[in-house]
């Protein structure tokens, strides 16, 4: 359990049912007859939110929830963040440079992040996956995946 | 028709070839998934329901999702078959709804007795299996009938109680438990609404008119969550696995654990069915349920057969008897059937009463393939376990890295849009957080599954009654199920402040 992240969580948690309150109130109204409009469920769950995360506010600064403390733990934050990084690049770059070489770069770097000792293995091991879920899924199941980018002229 | 003539017609479906593999496939690749530590049946199942959907592609729509259900449930009954590998064999259980087991499964394993302790889990989680599912044949049409007269009234307050009993249940603190359901029944609102066809907190980006994707917000938070932590905190055991050696259970062994296969696959299978309640909670109870009936108490924890059979035919049963209420209600109880709803609601099948008449070749296929799993598993798990206990040796620097390129490729092939992947990324890292600090995730993806339906019934409820809320009091079964809902929050509540300590259910 984490003070702190539980205190600046339930402001969050607040902040984000204020913002579905203070939002539902700009719904426009329809023709759909009766009083209980679109924005009523939102708005009710808007205040619901509000007063957990008050409760939750309030339950942080209670004895028992001090006295349970923190263990401090040593994370990986530098493989975490290299990660990180790795998937956003690679979320990004399938569409522009197409499935099979944004998989297959991606893979071949995290595995060696992630402490892969072969490069050589590595290299085949996401070559192999990438090229093998692009045909199996695009020319044997006919889906959709971005392909080669236009100017490679493959 | 009776009920014996729809379960053959099921068979005929679950008996296509094209069905047994996917049966195949899916209690395979759930045997994995219970295997491995680190992916549960919720990631498991969240994980292979976008591949699913492109694999079932070319089917028509029906078949497909019939299909499309026999795999994803596969991993999940799969996945409590598994789940007792790692706790017997490396004392590390693959999922939460294995964790008792690892006190007298290990201790088993220490003496010699691995295989037996393995074959009796197998056994006994066959039998709980087959139980449930008898169960599950006789009850779907009276219950499915009881539903048929539920308005939506009725229904609001079902629903109600559904997403109050997972957080009464749902994690350490109820508060935050309850924040998760209000934000996911709040993110659900996000997207055109159904009723009248307004806009809501659209801000005109396209990609935010159909709402926001279930299937990319439960990749995401389970199993790319569960990716991230096993990044950060590096929990890849480097133990010593138990040798397997004799396969078969003795006779003794055999004789020792039939009573409490009986008892656990009743009780696991009557917990399953209440919402809320899981396999985990099923497991625990059994354990101590055995405990209290032994003739040697005292020999739990030191490596009884009994303190494997119990809880490990409990877990079975209990996945099966969850099966009910998501197909003869349309409520899903846990995290996981949660998702197969979702997975259902993707083919535009509609859990619920109207299943069994509507589509009978889904709700009767999906049960008669349900048998068939049972025994392939029981044909997999007996000779190949040794195999299975080598999946834990997978090298984690390759499965890793393979499980986001696989949740990637999931996402994109069903949504085919960029949006999807950093909201996939984004729900990664909340998912990793949220459930670091205990806010449980499960109660949120009840929430986002039930969302649009509980808001339908509730405007039809108060339409009916011009915007009165005393409909959902005045009629008799909604408000039972509003005090039972009222109930599941308070007694928990209630024994925490006695004291007494109250076993939560963490997962599946």
């Amino acid at each position: 359990m984490n003070v702190r992240f539980d205190r600046y969580g339930s402001i969050a948690f607040a902040l984000v049912g204020a913002f579905f309150i203070a939002e539902s109130q700009h719904i426009s109204t329809s023709a759909y007859g009766s009083q209980v409009g679109p924005s009523m469920f939102p708005f009710g769950l808007g205040i619901l939110l509000v007063l957990l995360s008050l409760r939750l506010f309030y339950e942080t600064f209670q004895a028992k929830y001090r006295a349970e403390g923190q263990a401090v733990e040593k994370l990986l934050y530098k493989r975490f963040l290299l990660m990180l990084a790795a998937t956003v690049l690679y979320v990004l770059l399938l569409e522009p440079i197409g499935y099979v070489i944004a998989t297959a770069l991606f893979l071949y770097v995290t595995f060696l992040v992630m402490g892969s000792k072969s490069q050589w293995r590595s290299a085949v091991v996401s070559l192999l996956f990438s090229v093998g879920v692009y045909v199996v899924y695009v020319q044997l199941l006919k889906g959709t995946l971005p392909g080669f980018p236009a100017w490679l002229g493959v | 028709m009776g009920t014996l003539q729809y379960l053959a017609d099921g068979f005929q479906i679950a008996f296509q070839w094209h069905n047994l593999v996917y049966a195949f496939i899916g209690v395979l690749i759930g045997t994995a998934v219970g295997v491995l530590p680190g992916i549960g049946p919720m990631s498991g199942v969240a994980l292979l329901m976008p591949v699913t959907a492109s694999l079932t592609a070319g089917l028509p729509p029906e078949m497909a999702a019939a299909s499309a259900l026999i795999l994803l449930a596969g991993v999940y009954y799969g996945a409590m078959y598994g789940g007792s590998t790692t706790s017997i064999l490396l004392n590390t259980p693959g999922e939460s709804s294995s964790v008792v087991t690892t006190l007298d499964g290990y201790q088993l394993a220490k003496q010699g007795r691995a295989g037996a302790a393995l074959s009796i889990a197998a056994i006994g989680s066959f039998v709980a299996g087959i139980v449930a599912l008898v169960a599950l044949v006789f009850l779907a049409d009276p219950l499915s009938d009881l539903a048929l007269q539920f308005g939506p009234a009725e229904y609001f307050s079902l629903m109600l109680l559904g997403l109050c009993a997972v957080s009464g249940l749902g994690g350490k603190s109820m508060t935050k438990a309850l924040m998760m359901t209000v934000l996911g029944l709040l993110l659900a609102t996000i997207g055109i609404d159904n009723v009248s066809g307004v806009a809501r907190f659209t801000y005109d980006i396209p990609d935010l008119y159909q709402g926001l994707e279930f299937l990319t917000i439960a990749v995401g938070l389970f199993a790319l969550g569960e990716v991230f932590k096993t990044i950060l905190e590096n929990d890849h055991s480097s133990q010593e696995i138990i040798k397997v050696e004799r396969i078969l259970p003795t006779k003794k062994d055999l004789k020792d654990s039939a009573a409490p296969i009986v008892r656990g696959s009743l009780l696991g299978f009557f917990i399953g069915v209440l919402p809320g309640a899981g396999a985990t909670l099923a497991s625990f109870f059994s354990y101590i349920m055995e405990k209290k009936w032994s003739k040697h108490p005292e020999r739990f924890g030191k490596g009884e057969i009994a303190g494997v059979a119990g809880p490990e035919s409990a877990n079975n049963a209990a996945s099966g008897g969850a099966m009910i209420p998501l197909l003869t209600l349309g409520i899903p109880g846990s995290g996981t059937t949660a998702i197969l709803m979702g997975a259902l609601l993707m083919y535009n099948v509609q859990p619920g009463p109207l299943l069994f008449s509507d589509h009978p070749q889904i709700a009767w296929g999906l049960i008669a393939s349900m048998f068939i799993g049972n025994l392939m598993l029981l044909a997999l798990n007996m000779p190949l376990v040794k195999v299975f206990a080598k999946i834990i040796e997978t090298p984690p620097q390759y499965l890793l890295p393979m499980i986001i390129a696989i949740s990637v490729f999931g996402v994109y092939a069903v949504q085919i849009s960029t949006f999807d992947l950093i909201l996939l990324v984004i729900c990664g890292i909340l998912g990793y957080y949220l459930n670091k600090n205990d806010f449980p995730l499960a109660p949120l993806v009840l929430g986002l599954v039930l969302g649009p339906m509980i808001e339908n019934n509730m405007r039809r409820a108060l339409t009916t009654s011009n915007g009165d809320f005393s409909i959902f009091f005045t009629k008799p079964l909604s408000a039972v199920f509003l005090l039972c809902a009222l109930a599941w929050l308070v007694v928990p509540l209630v024994l925490k402040r006695r004291g007494k300590q109250v076993v939560i259910n963490e997962e599946a």
